[in-house]
């Protein structure tokens, strides 16, 4: 995907609706499903892959008229591995109970489909403006996606919304939410709802 | 692949390495000491937590009971002795893990100086959300095991001189919990 235009907005817009990377490239489905029974780590979990994409598409943009095509993905991959280990110790120096709670699903971003897909599909590809936007746009279009889940799976499944509860203390949970099913169930959901959209659009 | 092509890819590749050490190694420097302290934090505040009056908490060690545990210089188990605003010793502070529904469930049990149990708190675990981590959320349970002795940890399921409340539902891991505050207790008691 190459933009003939220096500067295009379109690009940050793609990115939170129309090619949502888990509504529509579905990709990263992985930590989405873990992280979403839980609004307050699907926040910090979308500020942090969000900053994370933001400067491996910058950094990769800015050199990639340098990266022989042979080595271009160990070159990504180590990139992307210095943002996310930054963000790690940041994380668990000032944030620890975050870094507990997202476990092992944080240095997992170094391999996340959606930041090493956006390397190998945009940035490589296009100047660094562009890169930025997408990355703000893909970033923000999956916080958007992995927060409304988290606000959907807890507040149904566990009768609270980042720990405040929000049916009464007499509410009984519908459990299943919160567990694994519940993921796939909510996420399916919202696919088919965007799925509906553009087809109206179409007609 | 020709041979300019290898040596480029070679240069690129070792000069990006190269930077991301360096930098990654800054911001090691910077954020390491904030980790450590966060991790005594964390520890002071557990501790606190079973042990209120507790001002001092030195860690100590104990032979372990198993073989082959620890690293070269013996196996040892730490444990935590506790000490007043007077300095003194009033009681002491161990860790143990049993196997739950989902994994090792991490216990930390603080015991007064007649090995009556003081508090309990959970660690770590990987019971369900909802089921078996309600040993968590339900703050009743783990209260239950305030004061008791060695007799009197049992689930009352298991045995009728058992003072220990299940969880509906969990159990499972409300039976992991009791066996392995008792195991523990029954270990510790005899060492010192």
């Amino acid at each position: 995907m190459k933009n003939k235009k220096l500067i295009d907005f379109k690009v940050f817009f793609n990115g939170i609706w129309k090619e949502n990377p888990i509504l529509f490239l579905m990709l990263g489905l992985c930590p989405l499903l873990a992280i979403s029974s839980s609004t307050s780590d699907s926040i910090g979990m979308g500020i942090a892959f969000t900053f994370i994409l933001i400067c491996s598409n910058v950094i990769i943009s800015s050199i990639r008229k340098f990266v022989p095509n042979q080595v271009r993905i160990p070159v990504f991959i180590v990139i992307i591995a210095v943002f996310v280990t930054i963000t790690d110790y940041t994380i668990g120096a000032y944030l620890p109970q975050l870094q507990k709670n997202l476990g092992v699903f944080l240095p997992l971003i170094v391999v996340n489909c959606i930041v090493l897909g956006r390397a190998e599909a945009f940035a490589s590809k296009n100047n660094i403006f562009n890169s930025l936007l997408d990355g703000i746009g893909m970033g923000l279009g999956f916080t958007f996606i992995i927060v409304l889940m988290a606000i959907i799976r807890e507040g149904i499944g566990n009768g609270t919304i980042a720990g405040k509860i929000i049916f009464g203390k007499n509410y009984k949970p519908f459990l299943i939410m919160i567990l694994p099913p519940g993921a796939f169930l909510v996420l399916g959901f919202l696919i088919a709802f965007k799925n509906s959209l553009d087809r109206r659009k179409k007609c | 692949m020709k041979k300019k092509e290898i040596i480029g890819g070679i240069i690129v590749l070792f000069l990006i390495t190269s930077l991301s050490g360096f930098l990654l190694a800054q911001v090691y420097k910077v954020t390491s000491p904030k980790i450590e302290e966060q991790k005594k934090l964390e520890q002071e505040r557990l501790n606190k937590e079973i042990f209120p009056e507790g001002v001092k908490f030195e860690l100590s060690f104990y032979p372990s009971p198993l073989k082959g545990e620890g690293k070269g210089e013996g196996e040892k188990r730490s444990f935590f002795i506790v000490y007043d605003k007077n300095n003194n010793e009033i009681g002491k502070i161990f860790d143990t893990k049993s196997l739950g529904y989902g994994g090792d469930i991490f216990i930390r049990v603080g015991f007064d100086n007649n090995w009556k149990i003081k508090g309990i708190k959970i660690l770590q675990h990987n019971e369900t959300p909802g089921l078996g981590a309600q040993i968590v959320t339900k703050e009743w349970f783990l209260k239950q095991f305030e004061n008791l002795v060695e007799k009197d940890i049992y689930l009352k399921k298991d045995n009728p001189e058992g003072k220990i409340d299940g969880i509906t539902g969990a159990t499972i891991s409300s039976r992991a919990v009791t066996e392995g505050v008792r195991k523990l207790l029954e270990e510790v008691k005899n060492e010192k």
